[in-house]
């Protein structure tokens, strides 16, 4: 069985999933949230088997082109949605936590694996270290900024007294602050180090340094942008309309900054 | 045949109900002296502060008579003064009344789900007493039944129709879940004591209580297990909760903007749920500008009381036509289980007869071969076949036609006409 067939059932078992779980909003079912959650589950069974067979034909660590790193940073937002479905049961998130993975897994899959080691100077250590950290930063921070984003218009549904027929689905306001700050602190710093570790290996290559692209741009300001949002939460002011536009600006931009990896 | 005597708050004002009430002691005898009127075959009481439903498996037409009888007695009323609050059903009529009440469809607050746990328990108690028949014992099956179906597939009693529990259902909305959170109770109101009353019944555990006189805030806390907080320490005490109410009578503020906004620096910004149930308002309305708080007075949480009131009625009405449908199905399914019995003795009735008279014509022909002998009963099994293929087919028929007097009436005529039972 080819290995690729792991990423056709991944993207078979997490479309399925997704469409349960947005069924279950659409039609007001909590009980179809079960088998989503199950074939989203199955799918990162499926999911973690086709990241270890690229790891194994390329010898590198999978985390070193575009598709290998939107289909990581999928893997790694739904690892901590499950984390965080058996430590606070929120299952309100999933309507869109969901489309995020399989839209990311969607992108790696249409891009397309090419099977190539990688080239010397992307094989050091400190290279390695920089992409592990900002891809697990880009995930904490993504799940940050959409639950920001949920955070954001639900609070100004309570308090303008209106009820949004997505309220129902939401998982409390307090949850949804909670999970955004600790995610966006957690992500945050990680993200710094990620981007350290970037400035120190571009320093420590000066061949490959090539002006800043689409990258690191994304990645500038997204680091801004969430370091606004730490601030606001920080100084205890951060319930307002500015927020809700600097978050869906960090969201976009992270996206971006996603979109802007080369290397092989 | 099934009965169902009852009143409810439609047909009886509450001095009638609470005469024909049974006090729980008393409901074992009353069910066995209703068992014991002749005619009776099974009997459950439901008795709730809204309702009381006699439902009965009877056979004739004198029994449910006897019950009002028993029932103006035990009430200690003229029976013609009772009957006009009663309504007194049959069969069909009985099984769509019980599905609609367990459904929480009769009651005064359309959905509530007290109910079906109420009907459950006078279930309970009459199969405890045994005085529950098979047809009682699968109606109430059913009902308890139905009345499942309805909540989950409607959702009807989901939304909050009463102010206390529009603000409980606020404090999720904003907390999730209430363990471990504080509320501070001011003032005595009676609203707002019935919402902390329900907030510590989804899980609120700390209740402060305030009240400008000492004897009432012991009295109250005493009441909810909580602790009394000095009414002039209320400031202080802002930082430490996370839900206040008030309720008091005072004309003026008891609550107001810099309070808030101190406190809020003081609990690091978490989020404080303010519901102001007092008329003039106790809680300063510019505090729903300061972040992190959200205020909700009584016309705010009675307006989404209204707006879900609307919802369960559209609710109600889809609920209707399920349980229609259900009544339909438990009807058909009685009247094919009563058919049954008729069947198999229609069979075996011919079958005897077959069986009898061919022996006399086996003894009367003397030896014959076995293929002979074969087409003989050949011959006399498929005469009986196809004289019971329409009586049969009938029976079958009018059991699925869901009207149990037809099912009956060719039942009856069947017995008769084959000199049956």
């Amino acid at each position: 069985m080819s290995p690729d067939w792991f990423l056709y059932i991944t993207l078979t078992l997490y479309t399925l999933g997704t469409a349960s779980a947005l069924l279950a909003v659409i039609r007001r079912s909590p009980l179809l949230q079960k088998p989503a959650l199950a074939l989203m589950a199955a799918g990162l069974i499926t999911h973690t088997i086709w990241i270890g067979s690229i790891c194994v034909r390329t010898g590198h660590a999978p985390i070193t082109n575009l598709p290998e790193t939107a289909s990581f940073i999928a893997w790694t937002i739904l690892v901590i949605k499950l984390l965080l479905h058996f430590r606070y049961r929120i299952q309100g998130a999933n309507f869109f936590i969901y489309p995020l993975v399989l839209i990311l897994l969607v992108l790696s899959a249409l891009i397309g694996e090419s099977i190539e080691p990688l080239e010397p100077a992307l094989r050091s250590r400190v290279f390695i270290g920089h992409l592990l950290l900002t891809n697990l930063g880009v995930a904490a921070l993504l799940i940050a900024g959409g639950f920001t984003i949920l955070y954001l218009i639900q609070e100004k549904a309570v308090r303008e007294k209106r009820q949004s027929a997505l309220s129902a689905w939401l998982p409390s306001l307090r949850a949804c602050d909670q999970i955004s700050y600790r995610a966006l602190a957690v992500g945050f710093s990680i993200y710094t180090a990620g981007i350290f570790t970037g400035f120190i290996w571009s320093y420590m290559t000066p061949e490959s340094a090539s002006g800043p692209g689409a990258k690191e741009i994304g990645a500038f300001v997204a680091w801004l942008m969430f370091a606004a949002l730490l601030q606001s939460h920080l100084s205890g002011n951060y319930r307002t309309r500015k927020n809700l536009v600097i978050a869906a600006v960090a969201f976009a931009s992270i996206l971006v900054s996603i979109l802007g990896i080369q290397h092989a | 045949m099934l009965v169902l005597i009852g009143l409810n708050h439609k047909t009886a004002p509450v001095e009638v109900r609470e005469r024909m009430s049974v006090q729980e002691d008393a409901l074992e005898d009353e069910l066995n002296l209703l068992r014991a009127l002749p005619g009776v075959e099974g009997v459950v009481v439901i008795s709730t502060c809204n309702r009381v439903e006699i439902a009965c498996s009877v056979q004739g037409d004198e029994a449910a008579g006897l019950i009002v009888a028993r029932q103006a007695e035990r009430a200690r009323m003229e029976r013609s003064e009772l009957e006009r609050h009663l309504y007194i059903l049959r069969d069909g009529d009985v099984v769509r009344h019980l599905f609609r009440v367990a459904s929480g469809l009769d009651s005064m607050i359309v959905g509530e789900p007290q109910i079906a746990g109420q009907v459950r328990q006078g279930y309970h108690a009459a199969r405890a007493t045994k005085t529950l028949d098979p047809l009682l014992h699968k109606l109430f099956e059913h009902t308890l039944r139905v009345a499942k179906k309805i909540r989950t597939e409607t959702g009807i009693g989901e939304h909050a129709v009463s102010i206390p529990y529009a603000a409980v259902e606020l404090a999720r909305k904003i907390f999730g879940e209430l363990e471990g959170l504080r509320v501070l109770l001011v003032g005595a109101g009676k609203i707002g004591e019935l919402t902390a009353q329900h907030l510590k019944g989804h899980g609120l555990k700390e209740i402060l209580v305030a009240n400008r006189s000492p004897e009432r805030a012991r009295e109250l806390a005493s009441r909810f297990c909580g602790e009394v907080v000095p009414f002039e320490s209320l400031r202080s005490e802002l930082s430490r909760c996370d839900i206040v109410i008030a309720s008091t009578a005072s004309p003026t503020f008891v609550i107001g903007r810099d309070e808030v906004e101190e406190s809020m620096d003081a609990r690091r910004h978490r989020d404080l749920f303010l519901v102001d149930l007092s008329v003039p308002r106790n809680i300063d309305p510019e505090i729903a500008q300061v972040s992190g708080a959200y205020l909700y007075n009584i016309d705010d949480l009675k307006e989404i009381a209204d707006s879900n009131k609307e919802i369960r009625l559209s609710k109600a009405a889809v609920a209707g036509t399920i349980v229609d449908r259900e009544v339909e199905t438990f009807l058909g399914r009685l009247a094919t289980q009563e058919a049954i019995p008729t069947i198999l003795e229609l069979r075996e009735r011919l079958e005897d007869l077959r069986a009898a008279e061919l022996e006399k014509c086996l003894r009367k022909m003397g030896p014959i071969s076995p293929e002979q002998r074969a087409a003989i009963e050949a011959l006399s099994n498929g005469i009986i076949n196809k004289v019971l293929h329409y009586p049969i087919l009938r029976l079958k028929e009018s059991a699925a036609d869901n009207r149990p007097e037809s099912g009956e009436v060719i039942r009856e005529t069947i017995r008769k006409i084959f000199g049956l039972r």
